[in-house]
């Protein structure tokens, strides 16, 4: 369990509106600093400039899908170690799985409750080492 | 099959009857040959009968004069009564029903009246020979020779019977003769036993001639018997065979049949691949005609050079064990070369000494089906991840604004979202029921198994269900302790389950009361109870609760919400973890689902 409280959120993620939802549960329920990146193109770059402690990745965007951008910033000088939170709106546990044995720090499906968002990344802060 | 039950042939009487005609007259049967003499000897009767009568009228009015008249009167009178009983005898005999069973006791009967007979000459012989003159000596004698060599042909069918009729007419005269003092008489009394003795001869060697006539005839009766029932059963055996062959020929042209007008490809080949035979269906599959293949090896035709299933490898190895290969995927060569995803069912021919006959191969081109697989999966995805997205947002919307997260909404509005909120959970939760059961269907549904303590598992189950059951004033309860048992069973599914039972428990129990959970374990497995005091499943909807899409009542829907597919879903998953489910009424109302699965082990205290 990392020594400081889960703080900076970054979340890749093309839709507009989940942008806006996620923004607020994570800034106002979950009291945290949120960038929101809406082109996994220019994501590496807006991750390394926000310093984050935690990347959401959307699973399915245009362009670049999550996974290759997971692997794009395993391929990234300060964001190899960077915790990375899969979100999908894709229900296979077989593909859960197959994110989780990419050496992904946790697994969140769509839709989420913007309720709980900020506990359940916080859960899956407390299992990082 | 008629042939199999039809009797062999039997060959025998056939031999026998191509025998020499002594071993033929051999298999006559002598109580039938024995009623068959008697029958003639009876027959001869009234031709005797009249004889005697006639002979005897004119050996009476011959012999007549004063001085013995009333031995004459006694001898006629002798004539006449044993020709009366000869006749009551006649009579007897052909009205008798029983003429073969008793033919020896008929042929005793006869021999009695031939010795009457005979012996009315005797005593004509021997008591008028005597006291008559020389001319009416002459006319006896002639008289007895006469009468005694009648006896042959009427006696033929029995020697000794005519043996015992002209010896008891012989001997007295031939006493009276060598008695009589004359030289003339004496010789002729030597003479008499002569003659008599061939008569004897005579009627023995005819008796001998009539025998076998007989015998042949009843042999013959009985070889045409043999022979029609042999021929019956020829006849028999051929409509058998013909019937049999019948069956044979349709049953072929069944199969035929169905190989032609199969929709599977079906193709025969021989231990080395060789093509041997195929069908319609086969020809269209793979391009080529019959003919153009038939002679061809398969593995070196039909199958590309990198084909990494079917090689010549696996052939061989298929030919040694010649045990069936059921749906063997592998890639195969058109005529036009395509190549087409073709699934295999290959079953060896092997007769009974267990030699491989052939080969047939049932096949079947899958490259659409397995595209429609593709593109299905693709659309679930595609339709899973399009519908979530929106939801995301609606739901995330709705709660934010219930929560107050974002400022505090009044009344109606406050209202109007907690609706819009509700709605938009229940169309999530049909879509995540449709694509449970569309993997759980489709067979691609894996369970994730791992170790669960079972109390663990209840309380948690009451924990998240908690506050569903609130909304309906119903309580959680566990009833009675908890086996300490742990499962082997997939975590969340199980969950599923629970929270499905426990949920739809709670919709339907009446305000105030609760839902009781209950345990134990029975036979090493381990029954989950969900008890509500709820109104009961109708009797109509028993039937099809575990289907999908099962509702009791389509407004239960709408007031309680549910998709119709929770319970099929359990269903499917309880089963996939061998466990099984059901529902009971529970005494004094209200219903018990409850479903076992199998216990992994007792948890030891230690």
């Amino acid at each position: 369990m990392p020594d400081r409280p889960l703080q900076r959120i970054c979340y890749v993620e093309d839709d507009d509106d989940i942008q806006r939802i996620a923004r607020l549960a994570l800034e106002r329920v979950g009291k945290m600093e949120v960038s929101i990146i809406g082109d996994p193109r220019l994501a590496l770059d807006g991750i390394l400039a926000f310093k984050p402690d935690l990347v959401l990745l959307d699973w399915m965007m245009p362009v670049m899908d999550g996974p290759t951008l997971f692997r794009r910033m395993r391929e990234t000088d300060g964001l190899r170690e960077m915790p990375v939170v899969f979100i999908t709106a894709k229900a296979s546990p077989r593909e859960l799985d197959e994110l989780r044995g990419m050496g992904a720090a946790g697994v969140l499906s769509k839709p989420f409750s913007p309720k709980d968002l900020p506990e359940q990344l916080r859960a899956i802060w407390r299992t990082l080492p | 099959m008629t042939s199999g039950s039809a009797a062999p042939v039997d060959l025998a009487p056939t031999r026998k009857a191509s025998a020499r005609t002594e071993d033929v007259s051999g298999r006559a049967d002598p109580q039938r040959v024995l009623a068959d003499r008697v029958d003639q000897l009876y027959s001869q009767m009234p031709l005797g009968m009249s004889a005697h009568l006639l002979i005897g009228g004119i050996a009476t009015y011959e012999l007549w004069d004063e001085r013995t008249r009333d031995l004459v009167l006694f001898w006629w009178g002798l004539v006449l009564l044993v020709t009366a009983a000869r006749a009551v005898l006649y009579f007897g005999y052909r009205a008798s029903a029983s003429k073969l069973v008793e033919a020896a006791q008929w042929m005793r009967w006869l021999a009695i009246s031939a010795l009457a007979g005979g012996v009315t000459w005797g005593f004509a012989g021997a008591v008028f020979f005597p006291s008559h003159t020389d001319e009416q000596q002459v006319f006896l004698a002639f008289l007895l020779a006469g009468i005694t060599s009648a006896g042959i042909p009427a006696y033929a069918a029995s020697w000794p019977m005519f043996a015992m009729y002209a010896g008891v007419i012989v001997l007295p005269f031939t006493y009276v003769l060598a008695n009589f003092g004359n030289r003339l008489f004496t010789e002729i009394a030597v003479l008499v036993p002569i003659f008599y003795l061939i008569n004897v001869g005579i009627a023995h060697r005819l008796n001998r001639v009539f025998l076998s006539g007989y015998r042949l005839r009843h042999a013959y009766d009985r070889l045409t018997e043999d022979h029609t029932r042999l021929n019956k059963q020829l006849e028999q055996q051929i409509e058998d065979l013909q019937e049999a062959r019948q069956e044979v020929e349709a049953s072929g042209r069944k199969l035929a049949l169905f190989a032609e007008r199969a929709p599977i490809s079906v193709i025969e080949m021989d231990a080395n691949s060789t093509i041997l035979e195929m069908n319609p269906a086969a020809e269209h599959m793979l391009g080529y005609s019959a003919l153009e293949l038939i002679g061809r090896s398969a593995l070196n035709t039909l199958f590309p050079a990198d084909e990494a299933t079917l090689t010549p490898e696996w052939w061989t190895q298929f030919v040694a064990r010649k045990a069936p290969a059921n749906r063997v995927r592998a890639r195969c060569l058109r005529r036009d070369g395509l190549e087409v995803e073709v699934e295999f069912t290959i079953t060896p021919l092997v007769n009974e000494a267990g030699d491989l006959v052939s080969i047939i191969a049932q096949c079947q081109d899958i490259t659409q089906q397995l595209e429609a697989e593709r593109l299905k999966k693709e659309f679930t995805s595609t339709l899973s991840h399009e519908l979530r997205t929106p939801l995301t947002s609606i739901i995330g919307s709705l709660q934010l604004v219930n929560s107050g997260v974002v400022g505090d909404a009044s009344g109606e509005i406050s209202e109007l979202a907690a609706v819009a909120e509700r709605n938009a959970q229940r169309l999530l939760d049909l879509i995540n029921d449709l694509l449970d059961i569309d993997k759980i269907e489709s067979g691609k549904f894996t369970l994730q198994p791992e170790t669960v303590r079972l109390d663990e598992l209840v309380q948690e189950s009451l924990v998240l269900n908690k506050s569903f059951a609130d909304r309906f004033r119903v309580g959680l309860e566990v009833r009675g302790e908890v086996p300490d048992v742990r499962l082997h069973v997939d975590r969340k599914r199980l969950m599923q389950v629970m929270t499905n039972l426990l949920s739809n428990a709670a919709k339907f129990s009446p305000e105030g009361s609760a839902v009781e959970v209950g345990t134990r374990c029975i036979d090493g497995m381990v029954r989950v109870e969900i008890c509500d005091r709820g109104p009961g499943i109708p009797d109509d909807f028993r039937s099809r609760i575990f289907t999908r899409f099962a509702q009791a009542d389509s407004t239960t829907t709408r007031h309680k919400g549910g998709t119709g597919l929770g319970l099929a879903i359990c269903k499917r998953l309880i089963e996939l973890m061998n466990g099984r489910i059901g529902f009971d009424q529970r005494p004094g109302g209200g219903t018990t689902f409850h479903f076992e699965l199998p216990v992994l082990a007792e948890v030891t205290a230690t």
